[in-house]
């Protein structure tokens, strides 16, 4: 197994790409699909396993250059990682590359070119095309269909695998369909949420024939550096005054800032969390009770709630539980943090389960927002019950 | 939504543009083509609109220039550069806030992709509801990649642009495109701007927006100020 180094996507796909196995990001226009085909190479070569990217409209030095922007550095993997060039030749350029294919335009010379470089691959590795659409602009639809059933053959006679990004332009229906349903073994739908313009970007597996098929769809965002991260748009952190929402919220972000006055949320914190793979923008409520107004309309749309209590403060639980009921959360993962367990007479997670009545599946995770203990392992918590959720 | 064009006596003519129109401009090389589209941007920014320049021309800091060096009182965070040069030439230049590069004139794929992105954040994070897409220019693209790969990549576009209420214009060269390529690139859009060499100078009209076409004028720019007589 070959991994993507998509959040959630090996998940999804069973550990990655088998050797000898074809995947296709099936990217709509204006979305940023052209970032998983580099993470996952960038991926795979960081782990050792042979790279080649097939370069159509980028210049191969340009193309080093935009993996570095994402924290890539190319040169770093000992060679692991190739380019073969099929841009140069367009505009007539001359190239540094090993692999150079001679006439761009023509898909006898690219699957010459593709041939070779699989032929001389000194071990199954992975082959990764920078835009399968622009190679069909260039060389016709149908004549790059069929190639594309020859690279396959080739591929899993070699056992490598093939990653294709292709944008889904308004090709024809049947074209769409073929791409869709007969290319490869598996369809990485990659969308954008529209409205009047894109708002959102996600993923999700359309199709996969080594494994079942798991019906989710996951929000992402493209960060530079980093790449491609699951992400979750909204986190409500809320309880009751003084349970440390801001320093939780200040903790975990890497970045956050408070609207406050002597201390203390007036209006909200927010703060944006990138961590292994996952990002977030968190909002953190006030406590008191006369800003309860805003802790409604903070809530709305959030995906995922921290109810903070003070494991030191027993009175102020029931009001925990009344700020739980006004962000209207029936149904949203939530997460309770048991905050200062530094502290002598903090209650434990279990004490503080039985003061709330909570059933046992609430998770209550342990934590000091202060030094910043079990912060992350409650934000890891929540991120996994956020993206189980169908 | 409405717009204008920033040119006086066409604007009169013409009545507002609505929201979603998407404009072809043709004219032969050397007319001012690239003047009048930054002044159609330039009229956008001063109405508190937002516009993405897409340069496959000249690199993005050259169209910035051109607006720095008039020295215009308009909010600079409102525009939005697509370069697709500056990395053809070698340059490993980054994004910056105003510019967001694009491969080359063949990666349509990318050059969407920003587009798509500068949309997003001056419609979610600037709340900015009117922006005008300035694409200088098809024929560079054309030249790049054939008729049917642009034609798809427009109709996703100029659909696009409908669907945001927006108004897009795009710079076509003339006489570097065979009939049949202008005929089928016309499809996509509402109206043109039409740019002619006439006995002194050359001339401007448009056709399409209003039930008859406009006369010709001769014009000039005169710094962001297009003069038109006759």
């Amino acid at each position: 197994m070959i991994e993507t180094g998509i959040p959630k996507l090996d998940g999804y796909l069973h550990g990655g790409v088998p050797e000898g196995r074809s995947l296709v990001y099936y990217t709509y226009p204006g979305v940023a699909g052209d970032v998983f085909g580099m993470q996952t190479i960038c991926h795979a070569t960081s782990n050792g396993i042979l790279g080649v990217y097939v370069a159509s409209s980028t210049d191969p030095q340009m193309i080093r250059d935009q993996f570095s922007e994402f924290g890539w550095a190319t040169e770093d993997y000992n060679g692991r990682f190739i380019v073969v060039d099929a841009f140069s030749g367009l505009i007539g350029a001359d190239s540094q590359e090993r692999y150079v294919v001679s006439d761009p335009e023509d898909v006898n010379s690219l699957t010459q070119c593709i041939k070779k470089v699989m032929e001389e691959m000194s071990e199954p590795g992975i082959i990764v095309f920078e835009s399968l659409s622009t190679i069909m602009d260039l060389c016709g639809e149908s004549e790059t269909l069929d190639a594309l059933e020859e690279w396959s053959q080739y591929a899993m006679l070699y056992d490598h695998a093939l990653v294709y990004n292709f944008t889904a332009w308004p090709y024809s229906e049947e074209t769409l369909l073929h791409v869709k349903e007969n290319v490869c073994n598996s369809v990485i739908s990659v969308g954008g949420i529209t409205g009047d313009v894109i708002f959102g970007q996600y993923f999700g597996v359309l199709k996969v024939d080594w494994t079942d098929i798991a019906r989710k769809s996951t929000l992402f965002k493209v960060l530079k550096p980093g790449g491609i991260r699951a992400y979750i748009p909204k986190i409500l952190v809320t309880g009751p005054f003084d349970a440390g929402k801001s320093t939780f919220v200040h903790a975990l972000s890497n970045r956050a800032i408070s609207v406050d006055r002597l201390g203390t949320t007036i209006a909200l914190d927010h703060g944006h969390v990138d961590r292994k793979g996952f990002a977030a923008d968190i909002f953190g409520t006030p406590g008191q009770e006369r800003f309860d107004p805003i802790v409604k309309l903070l809530s709305g749309e959030a995906m995922g709630i921290f109810l903070l209590l003070d494991s030191t403060n027993t009175t102020d639980f029931k009001r925990g539980k009344r700020m739980l009921e006004i962000t209207e959360s029936f149904g949203l993962p939530v997460v309770i943090v048991a905050n200062k367990q530094d502290m002598s007479e903090a209650l434990t997670p279990e004490e503080i389960r039985r003061e709330l009545d909570m059933p046992a599946n609430v998770q209550i995770m342990p934590a000091v927002a202060a030094t910043g203990e079990g912060v992350f392992e409650a934000f890891e918590t929540l991120v996994d019950m956020v993206m189980e959720v169908d | 939504m409405a717009y204008n064009l920033g040119i006086p006596k066409l604007d009169d003519l013409i009545g507002d543009i609505r929201g979603g129109t998407n404009i072809m401009m043709i004219g032969p090389p050397m007319s001012g083509k690239e003047d009048l589209i930054n002044i159609i941007a330039y009229r956008g920014l001063v109405d508190r609109d937002a516009a993405v320049i897409v340069s496959t021309r000249e690199p993005g800091n050259n169209v910035l220039e051109w607006f720095e060096r008039r020295n215009l009182n308009i909010s600079m965070d409102r525009i939005g550069i697509v370069d697709c040069v500056t990395r053809t030439l070698g340059f490993a230049a980054p994004d910056t806030e105003n510019i967001k590069m694009a491969s080359s004139p063949v990666d349509l794929t990318g050059i969407g992709v920003k587009i798509s992105q500068f949309f997003e954040h001056f419609w979610m994070e600037m709340q900015l509801r009117e922006t005008r897409l300035c694409i200088n220019s098809l024929s560079t693209i054309l030249m790049y990649s054939n008729l049917q790969t642009v034609f798809r990549f427009l109709h996703v576009f100029t659909g696009r642009i409908k669907a945001a209420n927006a108004l897009g214009v795009y710079v076509i060269e003339e006489g570097m495109h065979d009939a049949q390529t202008i005929v089928t690139l016309k499809q996509l859009f509402d109206g043109m701007i039409e740019i002619r060499e006439g006995d002194d100078g050359y001339q401007i009209r448009v056709v399409g927006l209003t039930p008859k076409p406009t006369p010709w004028f001769d014009y000039e720019v005169n710094g962001v100020d297009v003069v038109l007589r006759g």
